[in-house]
């Protein structure tokens, strides 16, 4: 949803970070009548009681529960009022039943939530200024919503460890902990180690590891997610910046072909971290932490103007520069001017790439390329390290050979010009330049998005807008066209795959007439059966975290 | 306190011009149909008993991701019968035109000509609509919610000699 | 100087021009229509505003007067701003008012929050004490920059004289001479100083006098009194359909002041009359703006006698922020400090126009909210933006030197005009 104010006579969308839809309709079952508030809802058997309050709008706070999670009971926080039950129950344990009548906001049961604030708040050290949860703190939320009186006791705290280097990305400080056990629920039930437990009892529990364990497991990120206050932070996000300076941009991760949903995160035209997005059918809740650092690679080494050569140039000249070699190439014989295709750029880059090169260039050679395989788990984590490998296949329909058979290609002389779109993975390492002897072509034109090798032995060079800057589509492992949003402008000089591939076009005499990315989805969804039953969406702002709720 | 203006307006007004009205924070508000929108001002000022003889304001809101995209908001007063309500004409992205109601109210000139500026929507009729607030060279229109705050446009620089 | 003589008539004789005998018969000398440009920079655009003039000879037959020179986008920053951190703004809008800017911007908030009724009786009178006072130094530069552009220099410092004691007291109250940022959502930042009282009314007294001095200058000097009277009238009729408001129309006959049409926080208590002009020239707007400085006057005299104690901002723990002591001193006023601050205070959606009696006339703030912390549109209705395009009506037909008292008895202020 985005946000924005209605006018008047229209339903006020509350302002939230966007989030996927969910995943495939249950199968019909059993209902149950609940009446919630004096309100009767109906409800299929078995739903959580806190989902369904917060489903009707009832904002039940809670601390421990976790949609992804099993939910132990412990915090306290979401106690309703449920009739005929002497004591508040905690709804986030509790199955719906049919006939109940819960109530939400009972003056009991206001003054009960602000008992288990009161009791949570009586430790907690005052750090927020200092702590980087700040802003987004689910503690913070609920004690501003639910209770605003102040405290009454001496101001005596428990003192334990602040600063506990836990793991190998996480920092853990032992007094923020508010004990809702939702990070040892994440290392059991998520990455399926068992690294985190509770110790002693009463005010002094700690959050420790268990003997002989670190936090090391590769999702060892999503504790920092779930935690609902600052007591563990990551340790690559520690001061960086603000969460309320942050903006909020949906996505997709680009680091395997799982395609896990994330939200960018950006202050200044800067990535700060990646953080997952709800999808039940990819992701459910979770990424791993290596899916969390791509972000890194979009402000380092990247392309970021034109170069003819080895010296930087304006787009005009390069493309001049490039026509001109790739027409000479083309008219000397088509059938060794070759293409690389990429696992790496969006379904639109692709299909416009695969138009020119087939439909109107007829070169003779076409390849796939992508960075390696690598390890996997049954968890989340794909082999297949490119975001686009189904997408890239699906477009290339059996036309694209591999980077083996270029290299063959290129040591024969069977190709004399090469035009790539997405540089990462062809030239890779020390002995790549051996191997793949890229400099017998008589024409080396390569988009890129960072200055690596192939980049710096082509005759011309055209600067890629990076996933993050990018509006288009993404083709998963499952066949699932998701969408990716831009969240920064292009670094540099830079422009999206598509449209460097419209004006390279224009250069060699063909008309691909696109001025948007929706404009080449929409005739790529017509054509391409495996883009049938993707979507756009709508458009959308960037949303500043201070604006839209806490996370945790 | 101006709900003889909403009643005289539905009361006079019964093609489905006025879409809705109502009441918030004191103050009456009413939305018009775009093509009725000059008629249902003029018919403001006129009439004896709204008697709206001052334009107090003209402005636009972007609702962005809403349709219509933008409303044209009213504001109108009278200094007689010391009342005021506020108009919505709610203009879409793709066709962002409005009557003017420059005929109306000679002072609705300036106001917009802002409106023009800053948001994009055209008023027909209008007898000098040109920016007013950028500079003429601007490209855009800055208070849609989809130009960046932090966007930055080249100086121009103008031609010797060249008026303006 | 006798009014017969055109002065396209005066013959230049060696540097000395003095009217000749058949100068008085003598039919205008012929003219070729020239196009000036005034401004942007130009001492008598006094806010930056340009204005292209079509003139033949000393007549003005055509002016296109340009704005927009001074904006900052004041509507667009708001837009990424809370709630609380759009105060900084309204400041500079109308520069040599700027309390009234604060007030009228918290009052449309407070109305949307609903809590318009709960702002305390103290910080009500505190409102309407600084308000005026803010009221006559928008007087008093107005008045003292009109009649130094016609030459009458002492006026003018003695008004910028008068007009420094206020700023002083204002520093005391708010930290700072012209951006006060005073105003908080619910109430006032801070309680007056302990001696506000007796400096102000010393203060008024003195003011009093220089208020009469100037009158004594300027009310029938020859020279300003010609320069003034019957130059860039305005009738009703144009103010009403030209959207004005304020002294620019009450000069013109529109008996309109919100305080007295609308009264809003407690002016509904005080005995104060709004003076109204006849003629609608230049001098009417000059009069009605001395007789407002002393009607303020008389309305601080008994908003001191009336000032109540109590607290000065609404006791919301929500919308107010704890003290210090609180503060640094306990996590649950910490998180309360920071959630206030940092999330903005959290205003339900709706929409409001609300409107109040600024330094040039009704100053209207329309809030657009979506429920979250920050505006989604705040625009401020601008009193003097009508003011400034009726002068492409009346400037043609004047004499260039007629631009210049023109201009400044609008009181156009580019902060606000612009925005």
């Amino acid at each position: 949803m985005s946000t924005s104010a209605a006018g008047p006579g229209s339903a006020v969308p509350v302002a939230v970070v966007p989030k996927a839809g969910s995943g495939p309709t249950p199968a019909v079952i059993e209902s149950v009548n609940v009446t919630i508030d004096g309100k009767p809802h109906q409800f299929p058997k078995g739903t959580n009681l806190l989902e369904a309050c917060n489903q009707v709008g009832a904002n039940v706070p809670f601390f421990c529960y976790h949609a992804g999670l099993s939910s132990p009971a412990v915090c306290r926080q979401c106690l309703v009022d449920v009739k005929g039950q002497p004591k508040p129950v905690p709804s986030c344990y509790t199955p719906v039943a049919d006939k109940m009548e819960v109530t939400t906001a009972s003056p009991r049961v206001l003054d009960v939530r602000r008992q288990m604030l009161e009791f949570t708040l009586l430790n907690h050290p005052i750090d927020c200024p200092i702590c980087d949860k700040a802003g987004e703190c689910t503690l913070q939320k609920h004690y501003f919503d639910w209770d605003a009186k102040f405290a009454r006791n001496d101001g005596i705290k428990v003192h334990k460890d602040k600063v506990v280097d836990i793991g190998k990305h996480i920092v853990l400080d032992q007094e923020r902990c508010i004990l809702c056990t939702r990070c040892i629920r994440v290392c059991d039930e998520v990455a399926k180690t068992h690294e985190l437990e509770m110790a002693n009892r009463g005010d002094h529990e700690v959050l420790t590891t268990a003997p002989g364990h670190r936090l090391d497991n590769p999702y060892s990120l999503n504790t920092v997610d779930v935690c609902p206050v600052g007591a563990l932070t990551a340790k690559d996000f520690r001061f960086a910046m603000r969460a309320w300076e942050l903006s909020s941009t949906p996505s997709v991760c680009p680091g395997c072909a799982t395609g896990c949903n994330v939200e960018i995160h950006t202050a200044r035209g800067h990535v700060y971290r990646l953080v997952p997005r709800i999808n039940q059918a990819v992701n459910k809740h979770w990424m791993c932490d290596e899916g969390r650092f791509t972000y890194k690679a979009l402000h380092a080494e990247r392309l970021a103007a034109p170069r003819i050569g080895n010296s930087p140039t304006d787009w005009d000249r390069a493309l001049e520069e490039a026509g001109k070699k790739l027409r000479a190439a083309l008219d000397a014989d088509a059938s060794k001017v070759g293409v690389l295709f990429s696992a790496q750029t969006t379904n639109e880059d692709l299909y416009l790439l695969e138009r020119l090169a087939f439909e109107h260039l007829r070169v003779g050679k076409a390849y796939l390329a992508g960075r390696d395989q690598g390890w996997h788990d049954d968890i989340l984590v794909s082999a297949d390290k490119n975001p686009n490998t189904a997408g890239a296949i699906a477009i290339g329909a059996g036309r694209l050979k591999n980077l083996m058979d270029l290299a063959n290609d290129l040591r024969s002389g069977a190709i004399s010009a090469l035009l790539v779109l997405g540089a990462e993975g062809v030239l890779v390492g020390e002995s790549a330049a051996a191997a793949m002897p890229v400099d017998r072509l008589s024409a080396l034109v390569v988009i890129g998005t960072h200055t690596d090798l192939l980049v710096d032995s082509a005759h011309v060079a055209l600067p890629l807008a990076a996933w993050a800057e990018v509006d288009g589509t993404f083709t998963n492992r499952l066949g699932m066209v998701q969408r990716i949003r831009a969240a920064l402008p292009p670094a540099g000089d830079a422009l999206p795959g598509w449209e460097i591939v419209t004006h390279l076009a224009r250069r060699l005499g063909v008309t691909l007439d696109f001025s948007t990315p929706k404009a080449v989805f929409t005739e790529a969804k017509q054509k391409l059966a495996f883009m049938k039953d993707a979507e756009w969406g709508r458009a959308m702002l960037p949303v500043q975290l201070r604006f839209a709720g806490s996370r945790g | 306190m101006a709900q003889i203006v909403l009643d005289t307006l539905l009361g006079h007004f019964k093609n489905g011009e006025i879409l809705q009205t109502g009441s918030q924070h004191g103050n009456e508000w009413a939305r018009v149909r775009r093509d009725a929108w000059l008629s249902v001002a003029t018919f403001l000022r006129d009439d004896p008993t709204t008697a709206m003889n001052m334009l107090s304001d003209l402005t636009a809101v972007d609702r962005f991701g809403h349709e219509p995209r933008f409303d044209v908001v009213l504001h109108l007063y009278s200094v007689d019968k010391k009342h005021r309500v506020r108009l919505y004409g709610g203009v879409p992205e793709e066709d962002p035109t409005i009557d003017s109601v420059v005929s109306a109210w000679v002072g609705a000139n300036w106001f917009e000509r802002e409106a023009f500026d800053l948001y994009g929507v055209r008023f027909k009729g209008h007898p000098d609509l040109r920016r007013i607030l950028m500079y003429p060279e601007f490209v855009g229109h800055p208070l849609r919610k989809d130009y960046p705050k932090e966007k930055r446009q080249p100086l121009v620089r103008r031609q010797m000699g060249k008026a303006d | 100087m006798d009014q017969s003589i055109a002065p396209s008539s005066r013959r230049v004789v060696l540097g000395v021009s003095e009217p000749t005998d058949d100068a008085l018969d003598a039919p205008d000398l012929p003219t070729e229509p020239m196009p000036l440009n005034m401004g942007p920079s130009h001492p008598a655009m006094h806010g930056t505003v340009r204005m292209v003039l079509d003139v033949e000879g000393e007549k003005i037959t055509s002016a296109d007067v340009q704005i927009g020179y001074l904006h900052r986008c004041f509507e667009k920053e708001s837009e990424s701003a809370t709630w609380t951190q759009v105060f900084p703004y309204t400041d500079r809008l109308n520069y040599v008012s700027p309390m009234l800017n604060n007030v009228g911007y918290a009052m449309a908030v407070e109305k949307l929050l609903g809590i318009d009724k709960q702002v305390p009786e103290r910080a009500q009178y505190i409102r309407v004490l600084v308000g005026e006072m803010s009221r006559i130094t928008d007087h008093m530069t107005c008045l003292g920059a009109g009649a130094m552009e016609l030459g009458a220099f002492t006026a003018f410092l003695y008004m910028l004289k008068a007009r420094e004691w206020f700023y002083e007291l204002l520093e005391e109250v708010s930290g700072a001479r012209l951006t006060h940022s005073y105003m908080r959502i619910g109430g006032v930042c801070d309680d007056l100083t302990p001696d506000f009282v007796p400096r102000l009314t010393d203060i008024l007294k003195r003011s009093r006098v220089v208020l009469e001095d100037v009158s004594k200058l300027l009310d029938r000097n020859r020279i300003f009194r010609d320069r003034m009277d019957g130059i860039a009238i305005i009738t009703r009729e144009e103010a009403i359909a030209w959207s004005l408001t304020g002294p620019v129309a009450r000069s013109a006959g529109l008996a309109y002041d919100v305080r007295k049409d609308h009264p809003y926080l407690v002016y509904d208590r005080f005995d104060f009359d709004v003076p109204i002009g006849s003629v609608g020239d230049n001098f009417d707007r000059y009069a009605v703006r001395v007789e407002e400085m002393k009607q303020s006057m008389r309305i601080l005299e008994q908003a001191m006698e009336q000032l109540p104690g109590g607290p000065v901002v609404v006791n919301d723990p929500r919308i107010t922020l704890p003290p210090k002591s609180e503060t640094y001193n306990s996590i649950e006023a910490m998180i309360a400090h920071f959630k206030i601050i940092m999330d903005g205070i959290h205003v339900p959606p709706g929409e409001v126009y609300s409107f109040t009696e600024g330094g040039n006339g009704e100053l209207g703030f329309y809030l657009v909210s979506d429920g979250t912390g920050r505006p989604w549109k705040c625009r401020v209705r601008p009193p003097c933006f009508p003011a400034v395009q009726i002068m492409m009506k009346l400037l043609p037909g004047l004499f260039l030197a007629d631009v210049v008292p023109t201009f400044g008895m609008m009181n156009m202020i580019g902060g606000e005009c612009d925005r």
